[in-house]
């Protein structure tokens, strides 16, 4: 009896043991997942502050090169930079051409150019093909994002915006700021239906109405 | 930020009394202190655990109130651990191949550490020099500027040097730690 009174506690002794190492690793393993999310936006954020970095940095580079720019040997420099550029691109770490800017959100993302294989709602904050820069006259500058809580979400805080609140868009070393004066929704339908004044340079930004799986948000940007 | 050291000092003494918050706030304090110390005499279990909750329950009010705060706090603080991880800059990457050096020369010099100790301590630590030799001799080579690091990182090359060097000096951290851990436990139960 005393044997198997010993043999008993020591079998639920090690049950114990197992179920608890069991429970461990599920907490750990719940753990790795519940913060696996917020932590790659995290990492997202850091990578973006550093590409940002990189890209006033060039565009500092460009404004000297600019200034610099009147005897020969500099507009050699100029052709050795846009060769540079091009090879940048080919790089897994891209490069931006752009950058928009909405300080009421704390959105500031970089855009590669439309050729980009990077142009891609998977990576950035996308040109649309039929956009035109933002150093174009009267043009009209179309990006579009996610939204939603993926770490490619750029446009997730877009719903917060209200009519009159301001974006900047920097672009071949020159800023342009815009005021929002229009908010609509469209049906997903894979096409977007853009209405705005043709006489003002314009920025429209695009992404999925927030809590709806049926719609899309269009805000229009009117240059101030 | 111009104030003189008595200024500092003034001011310092006078925060707690600025509003019936803050003087709130030092009274709770002082009772939970006056409660530690007193309960050092008597020893009694259940003032301890009630401090505890009371401690604990002081600051889960303050996590709820200031949720946002916290959140972005934390944020801030993983980031930029994060940062140091990706994109240290150079004073920083100077500071963990020291620290490196340091553990390199220990190890030589320390004649009662085990052989196998020693050899996985010596090929990580010169693993993570050769790195960092290959990282400076890159910058020469191509010119780059170390001050700045978002020149230091548009070039591939020389993010993922630095990448791996990180890696490979938290491997060699973490490693550290964990030999000292067992070897304390050891000892212990030796004795």
């Amino acid at each position: 009896m005393w044997l198997k009174d010993q043999m008993m506690q020591r079998k639920s002794k090690t049950l114990k043991s197992q179920l608890s190492k069991v429970g461990f690793f599920f907490l750990i393993v719940g753990i790795i997942v519940f913060i696996s999310t917020p932590l790659r936006i995290l990492k997202e954020e850091v990578f973006e502050e550093m590409r940002l970095a990189i890209f006033q940095k060039n565009i500092n580079e460009d404004n000297n090169t600019t200034i610099n720019n009147v005897n020969t040997e500099n507009l050699t420099v100029t052709t050795e930079k846009k060769e540079e550029a091009e090879e940048n691109d080919k790089k897994a770490n891209y490069s931006y051409i752009g950058e928009i800017s909405i300080p009421k959100i704390k959105l500031k993302r970089g855009f590669v150019s439309k050729e980009s294989k990077y142009n891609n709602v998977e990576y950035n904050v996308t040109i649309a093909n039929i956009s035109d820069y933002p150093d174009v006259p009267l043009g009209n500058f179309i990006l579009m994002a996610h939204s939603g809580n993926a770490y490619i979400s750029f446009f997730d805080k877009l719903y917060k915006l209200q009519i009159g609140d301001e974006a900047t868009v920097s672009y071949n070393a020159n800023t342009y700021n815009y005021r929002l004066t229009n908010i609509y929704n469209q049906a997903k339908t894979g096409t977007v239906a853009i209405y705005r004044n043709p006489s003002i340079k314009t920025l429209t930004l695009i992404t999925c109405t927030h809590n709806d799986d049926y719609n899309q948000t269009i805000y229009i940007f009117e240059e101030i | 930020m111009d104030l003189s050291i008595i200024e500092q000092l003034i001011t310092f003494i006078a925060l707690p009394f600025q509003s019936f918050l803050t003087i709130e706030i030092l009274l709770i304090f002082l009772i939970i202190l006056i409660f530690l110390i007193y309960n050092e005499k008597r020893q009694s279990k259940k003032v301890k655990y009630s401090l505890i909750s009371l401690i604990i329950f002081f600051f889960s009010l303050l996590v709820f109130y200031f949720q946002e705060d916290i959140v972005t706090v934390l944020s801030e603080i993983i980031k930029t651990i994060m940062r140091c991880f990706y994109f240290p800059n150079i004073l920083f990457y100077i500071l963990t191949t020291i620290t490196s050096l340091i553990i390199l020369i220990y190890t030589i010099l320390k004649s009662n550490l085990t052989k196998l100790n020693k050899i996985i301590t010596y090929s990580i630590t010169l693993i993570h020099l050769f790195l960092f030799t290959n990282f400076i001799s890159l910058a020469i080579t191509n010119n780059i500027s170390l001050t700045d690091t978002a020149n230091i990182y548009q070039h591939d090359n020389m993010f993922i040097i630095v990448l791996f060097s990180q890696i490979i000096f938290i491997i060699l951290i973490l490693y550290k730690l964990i030999y000292h851990f067992c070897h304390i436990r050891h000892s212990k139960l030796e004795k």
